[in-house]
């Protein structure tokens, strides 16, 4: 390869990345070089910035035609873009968070905190737009050991240890997983590109070759169902939440989550619909459809009904984001035309509501020694607004109308109904483990307006963690209220049958 | 050498591969079980290379995943040792069944 063919390549498609694999790398070489005595928040606003541009970048190429560079490795397509953007958004909106985060001397390492969550964001932005089960791998060890060191940030206290600990190990099983999976479908096919994947695949029909290929699609998805956090691969995620810091699991729960969905819908679409099923023309997803459905149902119910006992709040969120998990893996098992845009506006949703309720858990878990739930006792009569943000974003998280929540929830439900076939018993499931999730969310509601202050101590509120809140409760009543906003914006500039070769 | 199927590497890499899962999923010491996963990981590596030789399309591509595997393997058990060390600074056990502080 010589100098014209490398500039050739029509780099300008790689800039949301190139921003910020640069501010990265100007951070941790900054932080290796500045003396200890400078504030390293400023690091974050510098984090914050880059992250901006990378946004601008973003937005300005929508409507840009697929493109693929990098020998075909980097694809940029609507379905890589639309989802980068979110991934970008929630990355903000959790460093804000995290430049606020004061937690009695926990966050002794404050400059590895901001870059580290950089490399975490690049690998989740390369799985995003990786057209190769080679690129896709390194972008998902990227994100994930990334994690793994965020968790341990707080390096002196036990819990964090512990959940870094659990996180390497259950992490590193799942990689293997994943792996495994992925040699079978580059053996069956003799490629590592997506595109010559799915085109290999479709012309391969001996019987004993479908039976490697399931056994390559199971394993494969337990894999990544560690990063989505979904049964089978649900256990690490409430150590790992209660122990990281606040703004990791935010972070864990949101971007982290985001990715898992991205690589699952990259990897499963694009190879398996064009397999030969088990039956008659239908294709190998569909024949595997109902162990999918099983997890998703399970996922819901385990994650709904252990969140019923949880008192650490986080814990509790941690159980709340595995129920989420099960529902949003409802319009994959569905497969129907509304599964992307009922998918992408869930993750917006949950975006929104997810990271808002965390930026108010960070405010009070900083201000009260335990993460109990019983710190949120009498928050409306010490502070009303901050009481009122977090009961909006508990409505939406339970799917109250009015809120992005509901209307989430109410597209994957239609889905579910008006696919073919219907998923009559998923969609009974959903509705019975929302109703379940009344409970535990209307807890915490109870603790803020009917309990009596705990304590008098005063919450004050840093200005990141209020423009994180304030952003996302104008945005879960905003999308509740008027979802076309968004959802027509979706489907004029993104056009999914583009990720299809 | 060709006087081996490709089946005998798929046997040997899925036996390697259970070896390693019952050991991550069974060992008490936590040095164990990061080799536990190496040995899965390897398995892998097996997979990839019996394939870029004796599968339906061979080529260079599998030995090239194989070389990032090992790569980011290497990267994966680097960090586990060190968050290992910060542990065993803080709680003196590598013991798994110890790491139990997060009940509820």
């Amino acid at each position: 390869m010589d100098m014209d063919t490398l500039l050739s390549y029509e780099w300008s498609i790689m800039a949301p990345e190139f921003t910020i694999l640069l501010v990265a790398t100007a951070l941790s070489l900054i932080d290796l070089f500045v003396s200890k005595n400078v504030d390293r928040k400023l690091f974050g606003w510098f984090g914050i910035a880059g992250i901006a541009i990378a946004l601008i970048f973003s937005f300005s190429q929508i409507g840009h035609e697929p493109a693929m560079i990098l020998a075909n490795t980097y694809r940029l397509d609507a379905f890589s873009l639309s989802f980068k953007i979110l991934l970008l958004t929630g990355s903000l909106l959790v460093l804000l968070m995290g430049v606020s985060f004061e937690a009695r001397g926990e966050l002794t390492y404050r400059g590895e905190f901001y870059y580290l969550l950089l490399t975490g964001l690049l690998g989740a932005m390369m799985m995003a737009s990786s057209a190769d089960l080679i690129t896709l791998f390194v972008g998902l060890e990227l994100l994930t050991i990334s994690s793994y060191i965020l968790a341990g940030t707080r390096k002196k206290s036990r819990y964090s240890n512990e959940a870094a600990m659990k996180y390497v190990i259950n992490g590193g099983i799942s990689t293997a997983f994943t792996l495994f999976g992925m040699s079978y479908i580059y053996g069956l096919t003799g490629s590592t590109n997506l595109a010559d994947i799915s085109r290999e695949i479709s012309n391969i029909t001996p019987a004993n070759v479908q039976v490697l290929l399931s056994i390559a699609f199971i394993l494969t998805f337990v894999g990544l169902a560690f990063k989505i956090s979904t049964v089978p691969f649900q256990m690490w995620a409430p150590d790992v939440y209660q122990g990281a810091p606040t703004p990791v699991t935010a972070f864990l729960s949101v971007v982290s989550k985001t990715a898992g969905f991205i690589i699952i819908i990259r990897v499963l679409i694009s190879i398996f619909p064009f397999t030969q099923g088990f039956e008659e023309n239908t294709s190998l997803l569909h024949s595997l459809m109902i162990f999918l459905s099983v997890l998703a149902g399970m996922t819901m119910i385990v994650g709904n009904t252990i969140a019923l006992k949880q008192r650490n709040i986080k814990r509790l969120f941690a159980y709340s984001s595995i129920a989420h998990a099960g529902y949003l893996l409802v319009p994959f098992v569905a497969f129907s035309e509304l599964m992307f845009e009922s998918m992408w506006f869930y993750l917006v949703a949950y975006l929104l509501m997810n990271i808002g309720a965390f930026a108010i858990i960070q405010v009070m878990t900083e201000h009260s020694d335990s993460e109990d739930v019983s710190i949120f006792a009498g928050l409306y009569y010490r502070r009303p607004w901050i009481a009122i943000m977090m009961t909006v974003f508990l409505l939406s998280l339970a799917g109250i109308p009015g809120t992005a929540g509901f209307i989430g929830k109410l597209n994957i439900f239609i889905g579910a109904l008006f696919s073919d076939p219907s998923r009559y018993i998923l969609a009974v499931v959903m509705i019975g483990t929302t109703v379940i999730s009344y409970f535990y969310y209307f807890g915490i509601m109870a603790q803020m307006f009917m309990r009596p202050a705990g304590s008098a101590a005063q919450v004050r509120l840093p200005v990141g963690v209020t423009i994180t809140m304030v952003f996302c409760a104008a945005g879960t009543i905003t999308l509740g209220l008027f979802p076309g906003l968004v959802l027509e914006f979706f489907q004029t500039q993104f056009n999914f049958a583009e990720m299809f070769y | 050498m060709s006087s081996l199927p490709v089946n005998a590497y798929l046997l040997l890499a899925l036996v390697l591969f259970c070896i390693g899962l019952f050991g991550a999923l069974t060992k008490k010491n936590t040095v164990i079980v990061l080799i536990s996963i190496e040995l899965m990981l390897n398995a892998v590596n097996i997979n990839l290379v019996a394939f870029s030789k004796y599968g339906i399309n061979p080529g260079i591509t599998g030995q090239i995943f194989s070389l990032f595997t090992i790569t980011v393997a290497a990267a994966e058990a680097a960090v586990g040792l060190a968050i290992l060390i910060a542990l065993y600074r803080n709680r003196s056990t590598v013991q798994i069944d110890e790491m139990n502080t997060m009940k509820h």
